[in-house]
């Protein structure tokens, strides 16, 4: 089956600092593909190289074959890429409702049209993650796990194709990382490709079909979660020394 | 090409003057990060302080200035203190709105003291000039020249090597650090007000000696002001000097060799232009 | 349902209104006039600078070109003043785009201060040009009676709240929202926000146009100086953030009401109308920044507490 997501020898400087070094993989359609790597490593970087929020210096992402590396960011939202941010982007003067119905307004070309039809796929949306009690609350309002259902949502109103999701996790308990875990599988079977980066070791583990480590910019392993969470490298980068 | 020479030395004179004309706006701006609309009014006030200061008492003109600039030190650090504190965590929008209905209260207010004729400060010494490898030099302007450059080094040596001064930039970068070191920002952030107020009121004095001043040479002094801040960048007093100079010498050129109506196209085009292309300014890091 | 009463209750005022000239006295209608051009440039400066969150301090261009391309259609060309007013708009909606597009790559206050830039500009190159007469300006053909520039500057202010609203409820304004909110959000979400910026901005420039070729045809003389005001971008502004931005009256009330203000003090106590604009502007930025409508919405819940409440929010 064709990649939905390649993306090919990118390297990404700035002035002299190389953030992104060469790195290539590619994502299969439907399959969730974790990205890891201690901080630093670059991952949101390389989230934003294939959001558009960056263009990459060299190489190339290719998305359902086609090159979007030089893409806008918007166009690139409106073929079917969704990202969510590690710092939350929420629209903080709008509702919640109205946060998502921009996602239901914009994004692939298939989407609804009208107002009211977007605030009611808005609805269905809260109603996915579990936030629909507080639609009519101001973004600015939440607090840090309902700031994550709602970027979750947001991105999923735009009835992506390629899911890109940024340290979902991070400030959750167990309970809210299971619910997230749970979510995110039932999106993957809704037919969405999910790129994950994540630091929650457990959760990447039972999540991902395939991982990449990211490290210094470099992809330095690529392959089964348990293959790729033994190797010595990997298990370097993270703590520093080998494992005795 | 002896009155290009010429022209060159009015453009460096009156780009002396000009750089102290934004000096004071840039310190305003960097620090509190307020965008002062009224600062041309304030300009017109030295102006005015100048004037009276010269006709009532007989004080020679750069004698006045310390005086000028101590009047409107107080008075810039009552407005920063008691009307502007209490506006300066709201977004920056809003303090551009206040400064201009300042400016709308200070210009009327100008008005309804000073009458709106035109008005000059002439020294005894006004038309004395010599000659200076070929081009004629006026003394005051060549006097206004010395003094803005003095008070740019004078403003450069304060912040960078007094207490005060650094406490100012401290406050600029980190105003949470800052406080942690005891600083008190309402104070802190009058002070700075008021050296702006007092700077601008230095310019205005030296404004009154080279040309002529009524109650609304405000809010056009303040439009080149921006020009000059923004062209020359607004990270150190430094670029301002630049930044004047660049515009004196631009516009004494564009009257001579365009026309003198056009000097206001030329400066403001160059204001659109420079944000256009390269918005931290000839000189400058992003601001 | 609210949505019916507030089209009702509007149009019961339009209507009222609309019959002003047969009733009111002269100065009454020149006042009108005055303010109903005024609610035009601040609902017009509400789309650009309300709706997608760029604070224009340039819109006079858009004013002036207006007024300008109803003076030189009718003087040197002897145009109708309907072709001289398409000639106004189409340079402004020109001007627009093409200087929309560089300036509008800035944020925040840089992009003010690019706009209030191109407002000087346009003042000292018009004032240097033989067709538009110069600094000495045009004088334009007479019309007599007020009662046609009232009802003009009503149709005017009607289409343009019209718009408003329906860029309110609106795939296209609900993009210019997101910009205004959030703006790298809203284009990794599929807003194409650089068209959108420039269709904002070139929406509010033909408003703001026919407001001006309107008014150089009722006041029948035109200068760069009042032509392209740059004091009138700040008066919409005031009125626009007073009577509340990013909303469909909001503007509307506080021309209105300001201007309502203003002339009854100019009447009463000659001397302090130009203050009074300055304390006023001073005043409710201190006690209340959001405006008009935020004011009525939250004094019921908080009373007097709410403008203590502003201060305490953004003092030192």
């Amino acid at each position: 089956m064709d990649a939905i997501l390649e993306v090919c020898h990118v390297t990404k400087r700035f002035h002299g600092l190389v953030a992104i070094d060469k790195v290539t993989f590619t994502l299969e359609p439907n399959k969730i593909l974790g990205l890891i790597g201690p901080n630093g490593a670059g991952k949101t970087t390389l989230v934003s190289l294939i959001s558009g929020t960056l263009e990459p210096t060299d190489g190339s992402i290719l998305f359902e074959g086609a090159p979007i590396h030089q893409l806008p960011a918007y166009r690139r939202g409106l073929l079917g890429i969704a990202r969510t941010f590690q710092v939350m982007r929420p629209f903080p003067g709008l509702t919640v409702l109205d946060n998502v119905a921009v996602g239901a307004l914009f994004g692939t070309a298939n989407s609804s049209h009208g107002l009211s039809e977007a605030q009611e796929e808005a609805h269905r949306w809260l109603k996915f993650v579990g936030l629909d009690h507080r639609a009519a609350q101001r973004a600015d309002a939440l607090g840090g796990p309902d700031r994550k259902r709602l970027e979750l949502a947001k991105a999923l109103a735009m009835r992506p194709k390629l899911l890109l999701l940024d340290e979902v996790m991070a400030g959750l308990n167990h309970v809210e990382i299971e619910e997230v875990i749970s979510v995110i599988k039932k999106v993957r079977d809704q037919g969405i490709s999910i790129l994950v980066i994540e630091h929650v070791m457990k959760a990447i583990q039972s999540l991902s079909d395939r991982l990449v480590v990211l490290h210094h910019g470099e992809k330095i392993a690529e392959g089964e979660p348990e293959d790729v969470l033994s190797n010595d490298e990997v298990i370097t980068a993270y703590l520093g020394r080998k494992r005795l | 090409m002896q009155l290009l020479w010429q022209i060159l030395i009015n453009g460096v004179l009156l780009g002396g003057l000009y750089a102290l004309m934004a000096l004071g706006l840039v310190l305003v701006w960097g620090v509190l990060n307020i965008v002062n609309l009224a600062h041309g009014a304030l300009i017109m006030l030295g102006a005015y302080a100048c004037y009276y200061l010269f006709t009532v008492f007989g004080l020679d003109p750069f004698g006045a200035l310390p005086v000028a600039m101590a009047v409107l030190f107080c008075l810039g650090y009552l407005i920063q203190r008691y009307v502007l504190n209490l506006v300066i965590r709201a977004p920056m929008f809003n303090t551009l709105l206040i400064t201009f209905g300042l400016e709308v209260v200070i210009t009327f207010l100008a008005q309804m003291i000073f009458s709106a004729d035109f008005r000059t400060v002439n020294p005894s010494y006004a038309g004395a000039n010599f000659l200076w490898l070929g081009a004629t030099v006026p003394l005051v302007r060549l006097l206004a020249f010395g003094v803005a450059l003095g008070l740019t080094f004078a403003l450069w040596l304060f912040l960078d090597h007094t207490a005060i001064g650094r406490a100012i930039r401290a406050t600029a970068q980190n105003l949470t650090a800052a406080r942690l070191y005891g600083v008190n920002p309402r104070q802190l952030y009058a002070l700075t007000f008021g050296i702006g107020a007092a700077l601008a009121g230095a310019a205005g004095t030296l404004y009154g000696v080279v040309s002529q001043i009524n109650p609304y040479i405000g809010s056009g002094l303040t439009g080149k002001s921006f020009a000059i801040a923004i062209i020359g960048g607004l990270d150190k007093s430094i670029y301002v000097l630049v930044g004047g100079l660049f515009l004196g010498i631009v516009e004494a050129l564009t009257a001579l060799y365009i026309g003198p109506t056009y000097t206001d196209v030329i400066s403001f085009g160059i204001l659109v232009l420079v944000l256009i292309v390269r918005p931290t300014g000839l000189l400058g890091r992003t601001a | 349902m609210k949505l019916a009463s507030t089209l009702a209750l509007s149009v019961v005022v339009v209507g009222v209104l609309a019959t002003v000239p047969w009733w009111g006295s002269a100065v009454l209608v020149q006042f009108g006039i005055n303010a109903l051009i005024l609610a035009t440039l601040a609902q017009s400066w509400n789309i650009i600078g309300g709706y997608t969150g760029y604070p224009s301090f340039g819109n006079s261009v858009f004013y002036g070109l207006g007024g300008y391309g109803v003076a030189v259609g009718m003087v040197q060309f002897q145009l109708p003043f309907a072709t001289g007013l398409a000639l106004g708009v189409f340079l402004a909606v020109l001007f627009a785009f093409l200087l929309g597009l560089p300036v509008l790559r800035l944020r925040g206050h840089y992009f003010a201060i690019a706009t209030l830039g191109l407002a000087e500009v346009m003042t000292a190159i018009v004032s240097n040009l033989e067709i538009a007469g110069r600094n000495i300006g045009l004088i334009l053909p007479l019309v007599k009676g007020d009662t046609l520039f009232f009802e003009l500057s009503l149709a005017l202010l009607v289409i343009t709240t019209l718009t408003v609203a329906w860029i309110s409820r609106s795939r296209f304004g609900f993009g210019l929202i997101a910009i205004r909110e959030n703006e790298e959000a809203a284009a990794v979400m599929g807003v194409n926000t650089t068209l959108y910026k420039i269709l904002a901005f070139a929406l509010c420039s033909i408003f703001a146009a026919i407001a001006g070729g309107i008014h150089a045809y009722w006041i029948t003389y035109l200068d760069p100086t009042s032509a392209f005001d740059i004091t009138l971008n700040i008066k919409m502004i005031i009125m626009a953030v007073f009577g509340g931005p990013g909303t469909i009256f909001g503007p509307v009330l506080g021309a209105f009401v300001l201007s309502a203000i203003s002339e009854v003090l100019a009447t009463k106590v000659t001397s302090l109308a130009s203050i009074f604009f300055g304390l006023v502007i001073v005043a409710a930025i201190v006690f209340m920044p959001r405006g008009f409508t935020d004011l009525i919405r939250r004094f019921r819940q908080q009373g007097w507490r709410y403008f203590q409440a502003n201060i305490e929010a953004n003092r030192v």
